[in-house]
């Protein structure tokens, strides 16, 4: 009873970390707004007035859209990892490991390096479905290449190391590209390599937002399928679950969700892996509540991290992925040295 | 991989950023100018109009002075709140900058931007861009002196250049050497009209103004001297080491210790001090290298 209580409890106080994280997102960087800034700049922005100062115009323009971008990226790589760590059935799988994100880094390059060359016929989606078709071939491939015939379940060795080798194909990919790449181009693909969500903008918060709230809608309806396969494909079965059909649905998801996300921010590393983990200490491996909280956190996590990333070295920017891999890595190396890498 | 590369990234980034730190002494002034464009910035100091100049990009940095400024960071590579940060009226550039999120959102932003008409690709429109920024900063008289000792300065490297019998090859290495790789200039860049004027002609030829090579084609294009400019030089320290570096080695530079260090600031734009800095690099790469 008390147990319950408390699972209950977390989802609100998570949601009132966000909120100040979000906060503490749009008020501070190399130029601080002050909160009556904030506030007169939506007041004035429903006004649809135009008579802007500059620092409303930063508010409204770049440091907005900049805070939900960081919530809805936070979100898609926590759950993204949930939903692998669950396909996999494996604790120490996220989307940088696997092969997800360099995969769909690889697509976007293709994308600039290729639209630009050929003129495609290009439209704001272009890039997302690009970004997806890379994520889902090398995430294929590593799943494919991981399983293990005899127990159907990935062995963490080949799962490491086939992430690492696909990882690195891709990677090899973009590097590749952003070698034949002219110029301009060329800028655009070397950022991914560590993520910066400094080109937000509310085209990018758009497709990233729809993309993250509808796909997370939709693992939240399997969630307790995907509690019946952590226990055995076979127990699953025997549970009445389509059990291919749903590791299939899970795979979708998580690679529209990743993708759209890395497409417009680049490889962010860790997220996927640290935020489910945390989460599942605080509330146990029950994927209902996992998904949820880890959306959250995920959210919060990517926010603080962007607010260290534009205050270290201000007033210059790091990438955000430094700021991941320095908080990640050390719970990467923790999870690897526990003897049991399961649930 | 990717870590490590996040790691020495990250090192990079804080022991280059010493200029980062530099404080704004002109947190008073109304008119704020950041200026990204390291040829601006140069001939609005030779104009005196330095005044209202509150931060420049990373590559300019001649006159001295100019860096003890506040500075936005490499000039393809800026970040909006770096710029934001320096709180600008007007932002001077060369249409050189990006990323193109990052103009983008300065546009959205309605900064001010200013690009000048004439692009100082060569003496006449270097003479017509001084006139324009001394013009826009009120000091037409001192763009004019500008221009009449640039003009002199030419005349005299002109007339040097007649005097020397051999067109040298030159070889001018950018940046030093990264894992074998050197990054050089070519036919089609500023610094290629310099070495011209200055007697000699470039080793490389390419559509781009820069262009990476390997050891091997180094070695094919048997320079008779190399230049290396000021970060790759220092870097390397003396010319002993260069002439050991796998390309370099067994070029005719090499054998006559004809590898010499240049400022890259005298190199790569044009700018009122074209004229002395071609005469500079007549004397260094005409001059004798057996020591």
């Amino acid at each position: 009873m008390e147990q319950g209580r408390s699972k209950e409890l977390i989802f609100p106080l998570l949601l009132s970390i966000l909120t100040g994280s979000i906060i503490l997102s749009v008020r501070y960087g190399a130029i601080n707004i002050s909160v009556d800034e904030i506030l007169s700049s939506l007041v004035k922005y429903f006004l649809a007035s135009d008579d802007m100062s500059l620092n409303e115009r930063i508010f409204m323009n770049i440091r907005l859209p900049r805070a939900l971008l960081c919530v809805f990226v936070g979100a898609s790589l926590a759950v993204g990892g949930v939903l692998m760590q669950a396909l996999f059935r494996n604790p120490i799988v996220e989307p940088g490991l696997v092969g997800t994100s360099s995969g769909a880094a690889f697509g976007a390059a293709l994308y600039f390096v290729l639209g630009g060359t050929f003129k495609f016929n290009t439209n704001e989606w272009t890039l997302p479905i690009a970004a997806s078709v890379g994520a889902m071939l090398s995430t294929y491939l590593v799943f494919i290449l991981s399983n293990s015939k005899e127990t159907g379940r990935s062995s963490i060795i080949l799962l490491l190391l086939t992430g690492i080798a696909i990882n690195a194909l891709f990677m090899s990919g973009v590097g590749f590209l952003s070698y034949i790449a002219r110029d301009p181009q060329a800028r655009s693909i070397t950022f991914w390599g560590m993520g910066t969500l400094s080109g937000a903008n509310w085209h990018s918060v758009g497709i990233v937002g729809f993309s993250t709230v509808t796909c997370i809608l939709i693992a939240l309806r399997f969630s307790n399928q995907l509690n019946a396969l952590m226990l055995g494909e076979n127990e699953a079965m025997l549970l009445g679950i389509n059990i291919s059909r749903l590791k299939l649905l899970t795979l979708s998801v998580n690679v529209v969700m990743i993708s759209a996300a890395t497409a417009f921010v680049g490889v962010i590393s860790f997220v996927g892996l640290v935020v489910p983990h945390l989460m599942r200490l605080i509330n146990g491996s029950d994927n209902r509540y996992l998904i949820r909280n880890s959306a959250i956190a995920g959210g919060i996590l990517l926010s603080l991290a962007d607010v260290l990333a534009r205050m270290i070295v201000r007033p210059a920017e790091l990438p955000i992925g430094i700021v991941t891999s320095v908080v990640g890595v050390p719970i990467f190396i923790l999870l690897l040295r526990r003897k049991n890498y399961f649930f | 991989m990717k870590y490590l590369l996040n790691f020495v990234i990250l090192v990079a980034t804080i022991t280059s950023c010493n200029r980062f730190s530099n404080k704004d002494e002109k947190m008073n002034q109304h008119v704020r100018i950041v200026c990204i464009a390291k040829q601006y910035s140069e001939i609005i100091y030779a104009l005196g109009a330095e005044e209202n100049i509150v931060a420049v990009d990373v590559s300019s940095n001649y006159p001295e002075e100019l860096k003890k400024l506040p500075t936005v960071g490499y000039h393809r590579a800026l970040s909006t709140e770096g710029i934001l940060a320096a709180k600008p009226t007007l932002i001077l550039h060369d249409n050189n900058i990006g990323p193109e999120h990052v103009v983008k959102q300065l546009e959205a932003l309605k900064i001010p931007m200013k690009v000048f008409e004439n692009k100082g690709s060569d003496i006449d429109s270097t003479k017509l861009l001084i006139s324009e920024i001394g013009a826009y900063f009120n000091k037409q008289e001192r763009a004019k002196e500008l221009c009449k000792k640039l003009d002199s300065n030419m005349a005299q490297a002109i007339e040097n250049a007649k005097q020397y019998t051999d067109t040298l090859k030159v070889l001018v290495i950018h940046f030093g050497q990264a894992s074998n790789i050197y990054l050089v200039m070519t036919k089609n860049s500023i610094a290629a009209k310099m070495i011209e004027w200055a007697g000699g002609k470039m080793a490389v030829d390419d559509e781009k103004g820069m262009k990476q090579l390997s050891a091997e084609v180094v070695a094919a294009s048997d320079p008779d001297v190399i230049l290396l400019t000021d970060f790759g030089y220092d870097r390397l320290g003396v010319p002993e080491k260069i002439k050991e570096l796998p390309g370099v080695a067994g070029t005719k530079a090499a054998k006559a210790n004809r590898i010499y260090r240049v400022e890259e600031h005298d190199l790569v734009y044009l700018g009122p001090r074209t004229g002395e800095n071609v005469l500079l690099l007549q004397k260094l790469i005409h001059q004798d290298g057996t020591r």
